[in-house]
């Protein structure tokens, strides 16, 4: 069955509103999904700007921190789950309680058929 | 994934750890940054919600917030230009106590920073109702948005009370620590208060809001436990510790399927909270231990004697009416003459109920308070008297009053009404 990359951003000010059991809740929901067995993998990412490594004019190499701001959606973590196609991946995915958090981007793991 | 057995979080780990956190960096930092110390504390619970989902929860939670909520307030201090001249001072505070370890001499000092802050939201220029709403902001962990359901309130309402209390306690320097011996029986008084105050908040008959109600009776039992077990431990604390016990025990009961409320004498017992039974009368048994007899005591030998009673046929009301006119004597309260009226009926009978009643007629506390009507009703159609009984109905209907309660007068309405035509 094909791998699916689930990449969740999170929307900070959305956060923001829940009280301390309300974000208990949520955790318990994920945590919950994420144990589910179509569920292969995942890593949640440090809250910070990160860098962003790129070509320079001259040929060498440029390193900024992230273009993220506080307000703007952070990659918060991916998930890797195993869903026969982009339709199932979608159906389970719907079960996360990400929705009015922040966005989640769906896409396939490409393998070579050898 | 690897760890697939199904991670628990305690019950209300965040909302008590967030309180706990504040409290801890409040000691710290002083109440000037208090906001710091909930600025770090959120941070805290929102980068736990947003990693654990894909990490699974570290295996020391507590330990792991206090440490996401230390190093923000270290970082925070050292970039923030407010702090200039300050920041090194407030570092080095900040890393005398660097992660606490959790253990039982830490344990013990938590709860004195939770009963330091206690006592500093009850500080006397406070007004009672934000007395409640900061202890349930900065101990309980609650939201505003929370804080306004609970007491029915705009969120704007309690978000602008919780603000002014904030400006005023950083303006007037109020400071996180216990009031000088002279003051402090009496700021332990309005701490109690303001407890019962909280319990009875949540305890108050809302349709839809059982869990967040119940959330916040427990709370106020807690507090109440952390006072007594405390140096401030006194027989009035385990008094209203008792009292808050027996009364919580019957949360369960006090409403049905539909959400209706049900008098205490039909309640089932069975769905009464054992524990908390035990609970109560364990501490109402501490609590006559001394000569002090305070209005906690009569109010909770009042919930204790209702509870003992094996049924409610057997329920000892002599003896709650000896109670009810002790704490008469002691409060010369309106809202205790009502409740004792109940009694009276039970005890003496209609006729007596009704003069009972007959000071509380025009009293200014009792505006607008439906129960007043509601027991007149009662009491003049047991007395036969329908007319001015549906009157007494219709009259409390007008009072404010919530869903449940509104249910309730009506059907008393409708039954004084079918009695009326048979009669």
């Amino acid at each position: 069955m094909p791998n699916y990359v689930l990449l969740l951003r999170n929307d900070g000010e959305a956060w923001k509103k829940l009280s301390p059991e309300e974000m208990q809740q949520k955790v318990e929901k994920y945590l919950a999904w994420r144990n589910k067995p179509f569920v292969v993998d995942g890593a949640g990412l440090v809250r910070d700007t990160g860098r962003v490594i790129r070509a320079k004019s001259d040929g060498g190499v440029s390193v900024t921190e992230g273009p993220f701001s506080e307000s703007a959606e952070v990659m918060g973590g991916f998930y890797t789950i195993e869903a026969a196609d982009y339709d199932e991946a979608v159906k389970l995915s719907l079960d996360i309680p990400h929705i009015g958090l922040g966005t989640m981007e769906i896409r396939q793991v490409m393998v070579y058929n050898t | 994934m690897q760890e697939s057995g199904s991670p628990v979080l305690l019950e209300h780990l965040f909302r008590r750890e967030a309180g706990r956190i504040v409290a801890w960096l409040a000691g710290l930092l002083g109440s000037a940054n208090l906001q710091l110390a909930e600025d770090a504390a959120q941070e805290a619970m929102l980068r736990a919600a947003q990693t654990w989902p894909f990490q699974g929860i570290p295996p020391n939670p507590e330990a792991w917030l206090f440490r996401t909520a230390h190093n923000y307030a270290i970082s925070f201090v050292r970039r923030s230009a407010v702090f200039q001249g300050k920041a090194d001072a407030l570092v080095a505070v900040l890393e005398t106590r660097a992660q606490p370890t959790l253990d039982l001499d830490a344990e013990q000092s938590l709860r004195d920073d939770e009963l330091r802050m206690v006592f500093m939201c009850c500080h006397p220029k406070l007004a009672p109702d934000v007395q409640v709403a900061l202890s349930l902001k900065l101990v309980g962990g609650f939201s505003t948005e929370e804080i306004a359901r609970i007491f029915f309130s705009e969120q704007t309402t309690i978000a602008q009370r919780i603000a002014r209390a904030k400006r005023l306690i950083r303006d007037q320097n109020l400071a996180l620590a216990m009031p000088s011996s002279t003051q402090l029986q009496q700021r332990l008084n309005s701490v109690l208060k303001v407890i019962y105050l909280m319990f009875s908040g949540g305890y108050a008959a809302h349709s839809g809001e059982e869990l967040i109600r119940s959330d916040v009776c427990l709370e106020a039992l807690r507090l109440g436990k952390l006072v007594a077990s405390s140096s401030l431990g006194a027989p009035r604390v385990d008094a209203l510790v008792a009292l808050m016990a027996l009364q919580a025990a019957r949360l369960p009961a006090r409403t049905d399927a539909s959400g209706d409320l049900v008098v205490l004498e039909e309640q089932d017992r069975k769905l009464w909270d054992d524990n908390l039974i035990a609970l109560g009368f364990s501490y109402f048994d501490r609590s006559i231990a001394g000569d002090d007899i305070s209005e906690w005591h009569i109010q909770a030998a009042i919930a204790a004697t209702y509870a003992s009673a094996a049924s409610s046929a057997e329920i000892d009301w002599a003896g709650i009416l000896e109670h009810y006119d002790q704490l008469m004597e002691l409060t010369n309260s309106p809202v205790v003459a009502l409740n004792r009226a109940v009694v009276v009926m039970k005890v003496h009978g209609a006729e007596a109920a009704l003069a009972a009643l007959i000071p509380l007629d025009g009293n200014n506390a009792l505006q607008k308070y439906h129960l007043l009507p509601a027991m007149q009703g009662h009491v003049l159609a047991a007395l036969e008297r329908f007319d001015e009984a549906t009157a007494a109905f219709s009259a409390a209907l007008q009072c404010d009053c919530t869903l449940p309660e509104k249910r309730f007068l009506q059907r008393q309405l409708e039954m004084v009404s079918a009695q009326r035509h048979s009669a």
